[in-house]
């Protein structure tokens, strides 16, 4: 990708009191990325969505989205920006319509017809007149990605949007953002703690802790580099101590739950299979053990809970 | 900077934030009913028929200036606040508009509303004088003597009044403001802003104890602007003029004002 980033920060810090909140934050997103911003609690995530969208100020660095600072030339910057931070919060005593409305005004050039598009694409036809005080909290995070894409924003920052959606439509939500991303060519910036729906939803996750950045990573490139090499793999046995004796010298086997994992190439795991079979240890089971991002995160962020 | 027309749009979603609201037509009912209440009494009562339309709106309408004070205090405190605890206040200032725009927007839909409210207790006490006791061209007791509209018609001296508490009015209402943006709660805005308005005479008093000379810029005193129509001075013992009244009170409205913009445009929002 040779485009310039939708988003950029630079060095990007947040000092409240002589407590550093954010630390020399950089990354950037570029078009039609969907990026997973991940981080225990408390370890400035929302501060760094706020400051993104100008809610709060910047101790030093800057923001730049679409070319424009957020700092010297905020408008700019922030009308090619959709947000919801944290939850969607509305208008409850009006409609979602009046809601879709009134954040419509404060964008040039969103018509009628706009509007009953994007009501349709998130699916809210059917209850789009009704107060929003009578909506579920799914429907007012539909409500709220509506007023978000309303004016087909370049950069669409969701701040846990997963939250209260039920299965089918996190995976509408997921669906949705995917093709926002690839036929619109919008950069998503997603913030969760659902580590399993970021590694089916982003290109690219950032994971921060205590305000600094930890890493960032490809989750496309490293599944695709995985298939080729050697692979952990389970083996649950009846006998684990004395499987591993007989495999002695294949590789450095590690007692695990149930069993024990070596890490091998394909063949060699069809012939310490045949072995231990040979030998009359009963096999039970052969699992490759994916890494998940869950297990990844826990590693680079040093074991700490995630909320 | 954008054309006007966009910017009235901000101005169009905060009038429809307070006139989609139940509360915002009750409070336009009762402002309409009690006039009518009281003009019925009137009529019921007045024995020999000795009332004329003129003194009874104006009766009618000092009451209804404490209500209206009271309703646009509720709405003026609650614009700000209200978007903060809600919540809405992130998605509000997340549009390519700066927040000195905003907060205009919300400020005049604020003055329109009191306008409104102002102008609909005229015409009703108005209206309904004038069907229940006639149209009087000449009442003798309304403006008294000292007034410095003696000898003038009742259409001067009634338009005078109002605008006098109209003038009040907002800048009661411009407290409130400030105090919503500056503890983004409306609760504390109104108590507050309420205790403003009804301590004044009373602080008034109070401060006409001592004699010293900046008890004539006070805030408190001058909210009873209206005070001059009928001759009077609202500082005790401290003889101003209606002009230093209302430089007076446009001092302060610049300073509530500057104090909103300041608070609301430069502070972090973490709500």
């Amino acid at each position: 990708m040779s485009q310039a980033p939708v988003v950029s920060l630079q060095n990007v810090s947040k000092r409240i009191g002589g407590r550093t909140i954010i630390d020399r934050l950089t990354l950037e997103v570029n078009p039609g990325e969907v990026f997973g911003f991940l981080g225990p609690n408390g370890s400035g995530k929302t501060t760094t969505i706020r400051m993104m969208v100008g809610l709060i100020t910047m101790s030093g660095g800057d923001i730049s989205i679409a070319g424009h600072s957020v700092k010297t030339s905020f408008p700019q910057a922030i009308a090619r920006v959709g947000a919801i931070v944290e939850n969607p919060e509305m208008y409850k005593y009006l409609t979602g319509y009046q809601n879709l409305i009134h954040f419509g005004r404060m964008n040039p050039g969103i018509t009628k017809a706009r509007i009953d598009e994007v009501v349709a694409l998130v699916g809210l036809q059917d209850r789009i007149h009704d107060k929003v005080k009578k909506y579920s909290l799914g429907m007012r995070q539909r409500l709220g990605v509506a007023q978000a894409i309303l004016h087909r924003p370049a950069l669409l920052i969701l701040d846990e949007p997963t939250n209260g959606l039920d299965p089918a439509g996190i995976r509408e939500l997921r669906d949705y953002l995917r093709k926002l991303s690839r036929e619109e060519g919008t950069a998503v910036f997603v913030s969760s703690h659902l580590l399993s729906e970021m590694e089916l939803m982003c290109d690219r996750v950032a994971i921060i802790q205590k305000g600094e950045l930890i890493d960032i990573r490809s989750l496309r490139a490293e599944s695709a580099g995985a298939a080729a090499g050697l692979e952990e793999v389970l083996f649950e046995v009846d006998r684990p101590s004395e499987a591993v004796t007989v495999l002695e010298g294949r590789g450095s086997a590690r007692f695990a739950e149930g069993g024990f994992s070596v890490t091998a190439d394909r063949e060699t795991i069809a012939d310490m299979n045949a072995r231990l079979v040979a030998a009359g240890i009963r096999v039970y089971g052969i699992r490759v053990k994916i890494k998940s991002l869950e297990d990844q995160f826990l590693e680079v962020t040093g074991g700490e809970t995630i909320g | 900077m954008r054309p006007l027309a966009s910017f009235w749009n901000l101005v169009q979603n905060e009038n429809m934030k307070i006139y989609r609201r139940i509360s915002t037509w009750i409070m336009l009912g009762i402002t309409v009913v009690i006039p009518l209440l009281f003009t019925v009494a009137f009529a019921l009562l007045a024995e020999d028929n000795n009332a004329n339309n003129w003194e009874a709106m104006m009766l009618e309408s000092q009451i209804l200036f404490l209500l209206i004070t009271i309703f646009a205090v509720v709405k003026s405190s609650e614009t700000v606040a209200g978007e903060f605890s809600r919540g809405t206040i992130k998605l509000l200032l997340i549009r390519p508009w700066s927040r000195s725009s905003i907060l205009l927007s919300k400020f005049i839909s604020i003055v329109l509303f009191a306008l409104l409210f102002t102008v609909v207790s005229f015409v009703v006490t108005w209206l309904a004088n004038v069907i229940a006791f006639g149209y009087t061209a000449n009442p003798a007791n309304l403006i008294s003597e000292q007034s410095p509209l003696a000898g003038s018609s009742p259409w001067a001296y009634a338009l005078r009044y109002y605008l006098d508490e109209f003038i009040t009015l907002i800048v009661v209402v411009t407290f409130g403001f400030m105090l919503s943006s500056a503890f983004r709660s409306s609760g504390l805005a109104i108590g507050l802003s309420l205790f403003l308005l009804f301590s004044g005479s009373m602080i008034s008093g109070l401060l006409s104890l001592t004699d010293k000379a900046w008890v004539k810029y006070v805030l408190f005193p001058h909210l009873g602007l209206s005070t001059y129509v009928n001759g009077g001075t609202p500082v005790p013992d401290h003889p101003t003029t209606y002009a230093f009244s209302l430089g007076v009170l446009a001092a302060y409205f610049i300073i509530f004002n500057v104090i909103s913009w300041t608070v609301f445009t430069k502070r972090d929002v973490s709500a």
